[in-house]
């Protein structure tokens, strides 16, 4: 099936637009942060869509090579966090240390990039 | 209830507890959090106009039935009160607490304190230039004022939960377990506690929520230490080391809530308490107070949205902002 046009992208951006340039300087207290904390939310969803599918990819082949199985990589993860709990891989385990490490670094890429450069 | 019902038992609550007449003026809703809703408002008692601070628990904050109840530190608004009072009695900047209401007032529970001027909001206080000199002193304050918070004795305030460091881990492993997380990064954080808690510790009053955003700070430094209502008893240095989370740094460079040094803070307490400050043991706190912060996140961003509203939804992205300082501090990035 072909792609819906705008892309969902493109929808996204167009009602962060209206939020921000037209709708916000006309509120203000708690109207106006709840709007800005709606675009921060849309810019959220925006950089999901753009950039979680490739993320997940990387992500499955670093659970693959730590863990010695394949699978889908939210059960992969729930079983990575199960073997920490019961102490079955050392936490100072360098694969271990760069896998989360990158998936932080992933997940700060969508959902607030400012924090990596604090 | 009306408002004009509320202000009148209000009126009626004031005259009974604080001072005839009690008439009310200027009566403002402030917030409304999910523990607690805080009114400010002016009174007239015995021929004079005061400024308070009214805090009300909502129903729902210390309901039985909520399955986590217990699992950490959460005080009624009767112990917040009676803590507060132990704290000025101890020489410790907190509201004065005039009225603790009894509940057949049709208030519900909560109590009444004088109202302090000055400012909150973190990120003012951190750039605005007439806070300058503020912010020279205020990490130096935070030393004193823990070092007077903990020497409450604990005796006067048994309502506290006391806490070890490993049961305080253990709390947040029993929270992670009720809401079904399964994240490597927060069982990596966790475990990573288990492995380095303290032992050994002293015992006293711990404040558990010490950090800019709970000060009122006026052009001199802070005039009052607030929000008391997870006041719990353990290790001291947990205080010292929440107060230097990254979050609560609200983009300010320096350690101590983004505007001060550990050297200040650390050198004011020892000389305020006659304690050593081990940095080491300090920054045990901090490393496991972003992971315990991380916690706060996930949680407040799954209990729906018809209950919480977008802020807390988006809150619950935050998770990975202080897992990611707690996995700098303890590989020596910070």
């Amino acid at each position: 099936m072909p792609q819906s046009t705008p892309t969902a992208t493109t929808l996204l951006e167009a009602a962060v637009k209206y939020l921000e340039t037209e709708l916000m300087p006309t509120l203000d207290g708690y109207y106006r942060f709840q709007t800005r904390v709606t675009v921060n939310v849309l810019n959220t969803v925006r950089r999901e869509l753009e950039l979680r599918s490739a993320q997940a990819q990387a992500e499955h082949a670093r659970l693959v090579a730590i863990l010695g199985h394949d699978g889908e990589v939210e059960a992969l993860s729930v079983e990575l966090a199960e073997r920490i709990r019961a102490g079955a891989i050392s936490i100072d385990d360098p694969a271990l240390r760069a896998h989360v490490r990158q998936s932080l670094a992933d997940a700060l890429a969508i959902n607030n990039p400012k924090w990596l450069t604090r | 209830m009306s408002s004009e019902d509320f202000a009148a038992r209000l009126q009626a609550a004031i005259a009974r507890h604080v001072g005839a007449p009690g008439t009310i003026h200027d009566l403002q809703r402030l917030t409304g959090g999910a523990n607690k809703t805080t009114w400010s408002f002016d009174a007239d008692v015995a021929g004079q106009r005061e400024q308070f601070i009214l805090q009300l628990a909502s129903p729902r904050a210390n309901d039985e039935s909520n399955p986590l109840a217990g699992v950490s530190p959460h005080l009624i608004a009767e112990e917040d009160a009676r803590l507060m009072i132990a704290a000025v009695k101890a020489g410790v900047p907190a509201p004065r607490v005039r009225a603790i209401l009894k509940g057949d007032e049709g208030l519900g529970a909560g109590y009444v304190t004088e109202r302090v001027a000055g400012e909150t909001l973190a990120t003012k206080i951190l750039r605005e230039e007439r806070f300058a000199s503020a912010r020279a002193t205020m990490a130096k304050q935070c030393g004193t004022i823990l070092a007077a918070i903990h020497r409450i004795p604990v005796a006067e305030v048994p309502f506290l939960m006391k806490l070890t460091p490993a049961e305080h881990i253990a709390a947040q492993r029993r929270i992670i377990e009720f809401y079904g997380f399964h994240s490597p990064a927060l069982e990596l954080g966790l475990k990573w506690a288990e492995q380095h808690a303290p032992r050994n510790t002293r015992h006293t009053v711990v404040h558990g929520d010490f950090r800019a955003g709970n000060f009122i700070v006026g052009e001199n430094g802070i005039r009052c230490v607030l929000d008391w209502e997870i006041g719990q008893s353990g290790d001291p240095m947990q205080d010292l080391g929440w107060v230097c989370v990254k979050t609560w740094r609200f983009g300010g460079k320096k350690p101590v809530g983004g505007f001060g040094t550990r050297e200040d803070l650390f050198e004011a307490y020892e000389k305020a308490s006659g304690q050593v400050v081990d940095p080491a043991h300090v920054r045990f706190w901090e490393a496991y107070g972003s992971v315990r912060w991380g916690i706060g996140c996930f949680s407040m961003g799954t209990r729906g949205t018809e209950e919480v509203g977008i802020e807390r939804c988006a809150i619950g992205r935050r998770v990975e902002e202080p897992l990611w300082d707690f996995f700098n501090l303890i590989e020596g990035r910070d």
